[in-house]
């Protein structure tokens, strides 16, 4: 029996919808059978990021109310055989369409066919939330080196923390920009883990190819050499239990150019 | 046929005391009392203590009691010590005085908490709340907001190994921590916060503790 990991984060715009979908990528690449459930019913997002938007049928809304079965509203991804798949929320109701139980015993459906469930997590801590949660055995935490979205992370935290049945949260810094940090403009990776103090999974330079891949609907962690998406393979790398090194910082700067660089300015 | 006493005068170097016989009826007991104010026996007398030893006296009881005893223009009643509390006050006391202790961290949006002390190993952090009847010590940062005395007891303190609050209260006084009051402890390591006898919540270092409330300690007897 597979794995169900929730993927939540509090505040919205963190990048929760981008981590599912490159960690499923990143999963289904390490040859894993691998599900994403969208919960993030009324704003779905993780399809179009995917690039599955015109191939859904039937969603997540049908599936619970009985209209189809489970394996007619999953969406395939052609890219990776038979390993990505994606089910898809509903876009023309919202949270309450699902309850929990129904959430659980879908999950739970569904773990016995895949070695990994990642479940996409709506912004609030309201109904959509306690949908994703419901069926979970682990939560991943994603925030970024601002206060707000640490400040929510804590308090997002203290919930699964509360919660019986779902391991101690981990967590995934996104969106550093390496030049603010290390001018302490933002916080640093060392300050936010001892703020919220739980196990870092792993930390995901801000890319702007993460955005244009996105819109292309294929996500980053497809190309090897971009510094997002090793950071998402090496996470996904821990999620299957290697000990993976943390990414260090400051390598660019000592770069060929960067060198070069230096000596002209003195 | 002589009356066994059921109120006895004792003199002590505080004062006067009436002991009150705790084996006769409650009646009686008011009856002699009525007497013994209008006799001469208290003439010239001011303050007096009562005693009444093993009897429970419910709030009832002690207003026909202090009724009697105020009906005579001099007296006045000063103190009243009894050697019984009802199983409700006990239990109360026992609450308020025990301590408990959470360890973890308390995070966002969480509130802890505990009717006595109430002591906290971990982290308390931004917009997450510690509550306590009685003094909230710290074994970690506290970075989000302490009630300390919360049903009104204004010698309990706040303690910390780091004491950067955003809100602290002590009983109904609140302070925002604001840039004047944290300039003080630019280093908020190992300290305590009180109310101080001006009214205003003061931090001091967790050194001073021992002067500013002695009371605190529980601890007798040792070298």
């Amino acid at each position: 029996m597979g794995e169900a990991i929730v993927i939540t984060s509090g505040k919205g715009g963190v990048g929760k919808t981008t981590t599912s979908a490159n960690l499923g990528t990143a999963l289904a690449l390490q040859g894993k059978k691998v599900c994403l459930i969208d919960t993030d019913i009324g704003l779905r997002n993780l399809d179009v990021i995917l690039g599955l938007e015109n191939r859904i049928i039937y969603d997540l809304v049908d599936v619970v109310e009985g209209r189809c079965k489970v394996h007619q509203a999953l969406v395939k991804d052609k890219r990776f055989e038979d390993r990505l798949f994606l089910l898809p929320a509903a876009q023309t109701t919202d949270k309450s369409a699902v309850n929990p139980e129904q959430m659980k015993k879908l999950v739970l459906e569904m773990k016995m066919d895949y070695d990994y469930v990642l479940i996409d997590c709506p912004a609030g801590i309201e109904q959509g939330y306690k949908n994703a949660i419901a069926g979970a055995d682990r939560a991943i935490v994603v925030t970024t080196p601002e206060i707000s979205a640490v400040r929510d992370a804590d308090r997002i935290i203290g919930l699964l923390e509360a919660e019986e049945g779902i391991e101690p949260p981990k967590l995934i810094i996104n969106r550093i920009r390496e030049g603010m940090m290390e001018s302490g403009e933002t916080l640093d990776i060392n300050e936010i883990t001892t703020h919220l103090s739980i196990d870092l999974l792993g930390i995901v330079m801000d890319d702007r190819n993460v955005i244009s891949s996105s819109n292309k609907g294929e996500p980053v962690v497809m190309d090897p050499t971009n510094p997002a998406a090793i950071g998402y393979r090496n996470i996904a790398r821990r999620i299957l239990g290697e000990s993976v090194p943390l990414m260090t910082m400051g390598k660019t700067k000592t770069g060929f150019f960067g060198k070069i660089k230096s000596m002209f300015g003195k | 046929m002589t009356k066994s006493q059921l109120i006895t005068i004792k003199g002590t170097k505080d004062g006067l005391v009436l002991r009150l016989d705790d084996h006769c009826s409650f009646s009686d007991l008011l009856d002699e009392l009525k007497e013994k104010v209008t006799s001469s026996v208290l003439e010239g007398v001011s303050d007096v203590q009562l005693h009444t030893g093993r009897r429970f006296c419910d709030e009832q009881d002690m207003k026909s009691i202090l009724a009697i005893i105020h009906t005579s223009p001099n007296l006045r009643v000063s103190k009243v010590h009894s050697d019984v509390i009802s199983l409700e006050a006990c239990e109360k006391k026992l609450i308020e005085e025990q301590s408990e202790t959470y360890i973890g961290i308390v995070r966002s949006g969480q509130v802890v908490r505990a009717e006595g002390d109430l002591v906290i190993i971990g982290d308390v952090n931004q917009s997450a709340q510690v509550i306590a009847g009685g003094s909230i010590y710290v074994l970690g940062r506290v970075k989000g907001i302490a009630h300390a005395g919360a049903n009104g007891n204004k010698d309990a303190v706040i303690a910390a190994s780091w004491l950067e609050a955003t809100h602290l209260k002590i009983a109904d006084k609140m302070e925002i921590m604001t840039d004047e009051l944290t300039v003080l402890s630019e280093q908020p390591e190992m300290e305590c916060a009180y109310l101080h006898k001006n009214g205003q919540i003061a931090i001091d270092r967790l050194q001073e503790l021992r002067h500013l409330r002695p009371n605190l300690a529980t601890f007798k007897g040792g070298i």
